[in-house]
């Protein structure tokens, strides 16, 4: 397959360890992390698919997620893991076309969703106001970007955003709020 | 107040007849599976990895439905009732607890099942204290399931089953990760759910445990059975054990081994060993 | 929606021993190219290219039905929907009260849901004929940051070990009476919180271990680290990438500087 390509080059005479230059990476705690909420977004944005009878569409509950990873883990791991994640959950699904732009737009409801949460230290109205403000800018990044950069049509992002995006965006919400609301009562969380 | 199951063992209980089983990727994981479980009965069913245990209780509470053959619940068809239904009568507890504990607390998980089937607030409360009592956990009844040890959180899983009261238990390898003590204290309280009248169906690959409780065992190899029967006589059966790569406890294989001195081949435990002994030779 | 979480198949292809590198730059230059077109012919003529190359990944019918079923169904819905809303143009073929239906409406919805076909099944060529591990390497050859490369190849390798997961959440609350398709859509919706909290917990205590095991194989201990294999091009690779960059500035010159309809 990409053997070709690939063979291992003569090994390579290396400094010591204590003279190498030592890596500036992120903790091993946040690549773990990190990695796990990316791959636990895309698992339930394909897996929880709610159908949504009135217009016979679907819906999936990946924004659950990224709502979590926002409001307990800060707005860094909300825009990563939840834009990669959705991003990642799209291409597997046969929606690769739209990959970029979720990428951007669940990124974005991330990075608003924690940075307002954490605002006024944190209350309870912190998070309901970030999640109201992320979300919305998720929906309107959809609307948008389905109408300028893919010209589907105002018809089609018009349906989208009303059938599938908006209840998309309530019900993670509602959802999100209380998963992180309950992972912070009763489990012990790694940081 | 729980209505204790009877142990009429005429009563059948489960009945397959001709049951295949291929999953949606094109594994044939169960072929023409017939068997008959009567009320009362302590079943184990044993076999490999990926032999088609968990497929087969799968199968009994619903979860999974026959591409083949057919299912009877208590004399009535299965197809034509829902997981929950069923549930009412089959309770199939899972091999991880941590798949289903979601609850602040215990009292609240264990109750999650009544609760779903539309039990009323009091009466579920009951079956919860009854059920919490019979796994020997009450006094954890306010405690996060989260905080309790991988043996605390099986038995409140099986109570969360025993809630709804089934009169049929599936236990899929309950004592996986147990140590030997917290292994044969959950044992015991199993055969206490099977003395008051419920049928049991132990999962496992521990053919110990299947010697020591079972009355009878079902041996699956590749998605069939290869052997029904009572415990005794499986064990007695090498040839067969080996077949389905089980190895029988080492008290029977020792049995075995020195067969010719006049011992019996098919001693299933410690105590039937000493007995054995003891009878041939005179206890001194 | 089981069961295909790789889309990768093993086949020993063309574009299977193609750097993954110039795999990930075909992806980007012919999407651009889709965006740059805006006439049918060429569109269509496009979306046949990509779905020949397609067929010369030898992907399995599953996946590839798999992958492409959303697609198909978008591309009617674009078809159908674009004319409702898009009242320009004569002649007019159909009215009804205010809505009507004209012709070049409907020429322009079949253009836009061909340019999303594109969009949508290109990417199909780089996931049926790369491993996540090339993906990866391929990534971070192209500059991505090595601890999230790491952190994507993590997630990658765990999605389907929780959509597994996730499936045997469901099933044990099911076998609890829990039913997950009935009732309204927030009763739906609320009953999935007995699945979402195991897998989250689930996912946590994953989380934890994999730290462990990165802290003790050393991760991070210095930067210059070396590669078991190594990703090379090769004179084939460089060819290739030759004529994706010009399947993609041949026409945007055409169209940019000589005013060309594409
Ligand atoms: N969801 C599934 N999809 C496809 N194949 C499966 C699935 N679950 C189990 N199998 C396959 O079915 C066979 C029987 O599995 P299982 O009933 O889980 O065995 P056991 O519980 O005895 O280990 C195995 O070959 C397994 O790989
Ligand atoms: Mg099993």
């Amino acid at each position: 397959m990409t053997e070709d390509h690939s063979q291992g080059g003569p090994p390579v005479a290396q400094p010591p360890l204590a003279q190498a230059p030592q890596a500036n990476f992120v903790s091993p705690k946040t690549v773990a992390i990190y990695g796990v909420l990316t791959a636990l977004t895309a698992a339930i944005t394909i897996i929880t698919v709610i159908p949504f009878p009135p217009t016979k569409g679907y819906f999936n509950l990946g924004e659950a997620m990224v709502f979590f990873s926002a409001l307990i883990f800060g707005w860094r791991a909300g825009a990563i893991c939840g834009g990669v994640g959705s991003a990642i959950a799209d291409v597997i699904i046969g929606y690769g076309y739209f990959a970029p732009i979720t990428l951007t737009a669940k990124g974005v409801e991330g990075l608003v969703t924690g940075t307002i949460a954490r605002l006024n230290g944190g209350k309870k109205w912190s998070s309901v106001l970030g999640i109201f403000c992320g979300g919305s800018c998720m929906v309107s990044i959809y609307f948008l970007a389905e109408v300028i950069i893919l010209d589907t049509g105002i018809g089609y992002a018009l349906s989208e955003m009303l059938t599938v995006n908006i209840p998309q965006v309530a019900i993670g919400g509602t959802l999100g709020f209380v998963l992180a609301h309950y992972v912070r009562k009763s489990i012990r969380l790694p940081k | 107040m729980i209505p204790k199951p009877g142990a009429d063992r005429s009563k059948r209980m489960i009945e397959m007849d001709n049951v295949g089983f291929t999953y949606e990727a094109g594994v044939e994981a169960l072929r023409s599976v017939s068997l008959k479980i009567s009320s009362g009965e302590f079943l184990a069913i044993v076999g490999g990895n990926g032999s088609g245990k968990t497929t087969l209780a799968k199968l009994m509470n619903g979860l999974l439905r026959p591409s083949s053959g057919s299912i009877k619940i208590s004399g009535a068809p299965a197809e034509s009732q829902s997981i929950a239904e069923l549930s009412k009568t089959v309770g199939y507890c899972f091999q991880n607890p941590d798949h289903q504990l979601f609850c602040t607390s215990v009292e609240d998980e264990v109750m999650f099942g009544p609760k779903n089937l539309g039990i009323g607030l009091e009466e579920s409360r009951e079956r919860m204290e009854r059920a919490l009592s019979l796994m020997g956990i009450f006094s954890l009844k306010t405690m996060s399931p989260f905080s309790l040890s991988l043996s605390e959180r099986r038995r409140v899983t099986i109570a969360s089953i025993l809630a709804m009261t089934p009169q049929v238990m599936i236990l899929d390898e309950p004592t996986t990760g147990l140590d030997a003590d917290e292994s044969s204290e959950l044992m015991a309280l199993i055969r206490k759910l099977n003395a008051d009248g419920r049928t049991i169906i132990l999962i496992t690959h521990e053919m110990k445990l299947v010697a020591e409780h079972a009355d009878r065992v079902i041996i699956l190899s590749d998605g069939h059975i290869l052997l029904d029967s009572d415990v005794r006589g499986a064990f007695s059966d090498l040839e067969i054990l080996k077949a389905s790569r089980l190895l029988p406890p080492p008290v029977t294989l020792l049995a075995s081994r020195i067969s010719s001195i006049g011992i019996s081949r098919d001693l299933l435990t410690s105590d039937e060993f000493v007995f054995e002994l003891s009878r041939r030779y005179g206890s001194r | 929606m089981k069961g295909v979480f790789d889309l990768y198949t093993a086949r020993d292809t063309f574009l299977h021993r193609l750097d993954p590198r110039v795999k990930i730059l075909a992806v980007l230059f012919l999407s651009l190219l889709g965006f740059i077109m805006t006439n049918l012919i060429p569109l269509f003529t496009l979306l046949c290219f990509i779905i020949l190359l397609l067929y010369l990944t030898r992907s399995t019918f599953s996946k590839a039905y798999f992958a492409l079923k959303f697609v198909l169904r978008l591309m009617v819905l674009i078809t159908v929907l674009w004319p409702l809303f898009d009242q320009s143009g004569t002649p007019v073929l159909a009215a009804l009260g205010p809505i009507k239906i004209t012709e070049p409406a409907i020429w322009r919805g079949l253009t836009s849901a061909i340019r999303i076909g594109c969009l949508a099944t290109v990417w199909y060529i780089l996931m049926f004929t790369t491993t996540q591990r090339d993906l990866v390497r391929a990534l971070v050859k192209m500059g991505l940051r090595y601890d999230f490369g790491l952190a994507l190849a993590i997630s990658l390798r765990f999605i389907p070990t929780f959509g597994f997961t996730i499936e045997s959440i469901k099933d044990a609350q099911r076998a609890r009476g829990l039913e997950f398709d009935k009732g309204s859509i927030i009763r739906r919706s609320k009953n999935y919180i007995a699945v979402l909290i195991p897998a989250v917990v689930y996912a946590l205590r994953t989380a934890e271990t994999l730290s462990l095991s990165l802290q003790s194989r050393a991760y991070g201990a210095r930067k210059d680290r070396t590669y078991m294999r190594e990703i090379r091009m090769r004179s084939s690779d460089l060819v290739s990438l030759v004529i994706v960059v010009l399947l993609f500035a041949i026409p945007a010159v055409a169209k940019f500087v000589f005013g060309a309809a594409i």
